[in-house]
């Protein structure tokens, strides 16, 4: 079986879940179905555009039990193991650079990363991304820091009137 | 003595020689052995008699007044020469009053220069010594003022450096704020996870979750 392609919609472990729940109600939806009785109207839930989009992707047929199976299955082998990093910026991520750097960190990382996105202003830029064991701290400040000699060296020249 | 007195004395002089010549011939004429007995007792007589009648009593008083006037002028001629001794005297023991008396000063003024001038060495000892200490706390104290300063400079600047990069970030949030949009610092980022890539993939590979 083939390793799941997550879609750029499903960046988080709460969008796992979140699928996950969708596609039960999904099952609870055909199980309901199947006994209802003849004539009488039924209402299938709304499906989310990440879970169509997800299915698309994988071609799998949400109305197919069995499919629906593999995809939950496979979603569940996510959560458990999947590499779930926290990244944290500055400003609020928008969708579309949050899209970008999921895709890279997908392309470049693992292909079933998710991503836990955490606000933190004091950065002032960049990000800081929490891996399983370490921190990258790829922020404005870091690199400020790292600098600090550079920064007392050109205080000092300006001080000194050089 | 004045020129009756001295006719008198003259007179009287003259008298007593003719009284002698008289006798003289008198005794010639008598008895040798009663008559040189009786001359001898007559001169002696007559001798006696012109001594009494020659030193009498204004004779006497002449002798006195003339020893009196002799007495005043040697007292005089004493007195004059003991007053000019006195003026010696009294000027050799003013210059000898002078001259010790400077001298003594003199002396006194030597020792009294010297002590000033021992007075004077000493407190240019003591002010040299007073000096000589206050220069060394002087350089004391600025040698422990310049190591505080120093150290408070250092502390400063260590401190500044320490929050240097904070300052500036807090700066650099305060002033853009919200102004950047994480679409302009994608590359950046990018450029960042790009680069810490192969740490990543390295701390996934090997860190347990």
């Amino acid at each position: 079986m083939a390793p799941l392609k997550l879609t750029p919609d499903v960046v988080s472990q709460a969008d796992v879940t979140r699928l996950n729940r969708e596609l039960d109600s999904l099952d609870d939806f055909f199980v309901s179905a199947k006994a209802r009785p003849a004539g009488s109207s039924i209402a299938p839930p709304k499906l989310s555009h990440a879970l169509e989009a997800l299915a698309e992707e994988n071609g799998l047929n949400l109305l197919d039990e069995k499919a629906r199976q593999i995809l939950a299955d496979q979603l569940a082998a996510v959560y458990k193991e999947a590499p779930n990093f926290h990244i944290s910026f500055a400003v609020e991520a928008s969708p579309k650079s949050l899209e970008r750097i999921l895709t890279w960190m997908r392309q470049s990382i693992h292909p079933q990363l998710l991503l836990q996105v955490g606000l933190q202003p004091t950065i002032a830029a960049g990000c800081v991304l929490r891996t399983t064991n370490k921190i990258f701290d790829m922020s404005l400040r870091a690199r400020l820091n790292s600098q600090t000699e550079y920064l007392a060296q050109l205080i000092k020249e300006s001080v000194d009137g050089r | 003595m004045n020129t009756g007195g001295l006719i008198l004395i003259i007179g009287s002089l003259a008298a007593a020689a003719a009284a002698f010549i008289w006798l003289g011939f008198k005794i010639q004429n008598g008895t040798p052995a009663k008559a040189a007995k009786g001359r001898k007792e007559l001169i002696a007589d007559a001798a006696a008699e012109d001594i009494e009648h020659i030193f009498n009593d204004d004779f006497r008083e002449e002798l006195r007044n003339r020893g009196r006037l002799h007495f005043e002028k040697v007292i005089n001629d004493n007195a004059v020469f003991l007053q000019q001794d006195l003026r010696n005297t009294t000027t050799q023991l003013n210059e000898y009053m002078r001259s010790e008396i400077t001298r003594t000063l003199q002396e006194e003024f030597k020792k009294y220069e010297q002590s000033i001038n021992d007075a004077k060495q000493l407190a240019m000892a003591s002010i040299q010594k007073t000096v000589e200490t206050i220069d060394q706390q002087r350089e004391f104290l600025e040698k422990q003022i310049k190591e505080q300063s120093n150290a408070q400079e250092e502390r400063i600047i260590a401190r500044f450096e320490a929050e240097m990069a904070g300052i500036f970030n807090h700066y650099i949030v305060k002033a853009i704020g919200n102004q950047i949009d994480l679409s302009d610092q994608l590359d950046f980022i990018l450029g960042e996870l790009e680069a810490n890539k192969q740490a990543i993939l390295e701390d996934i590979k090997h860190g347990a979750s």
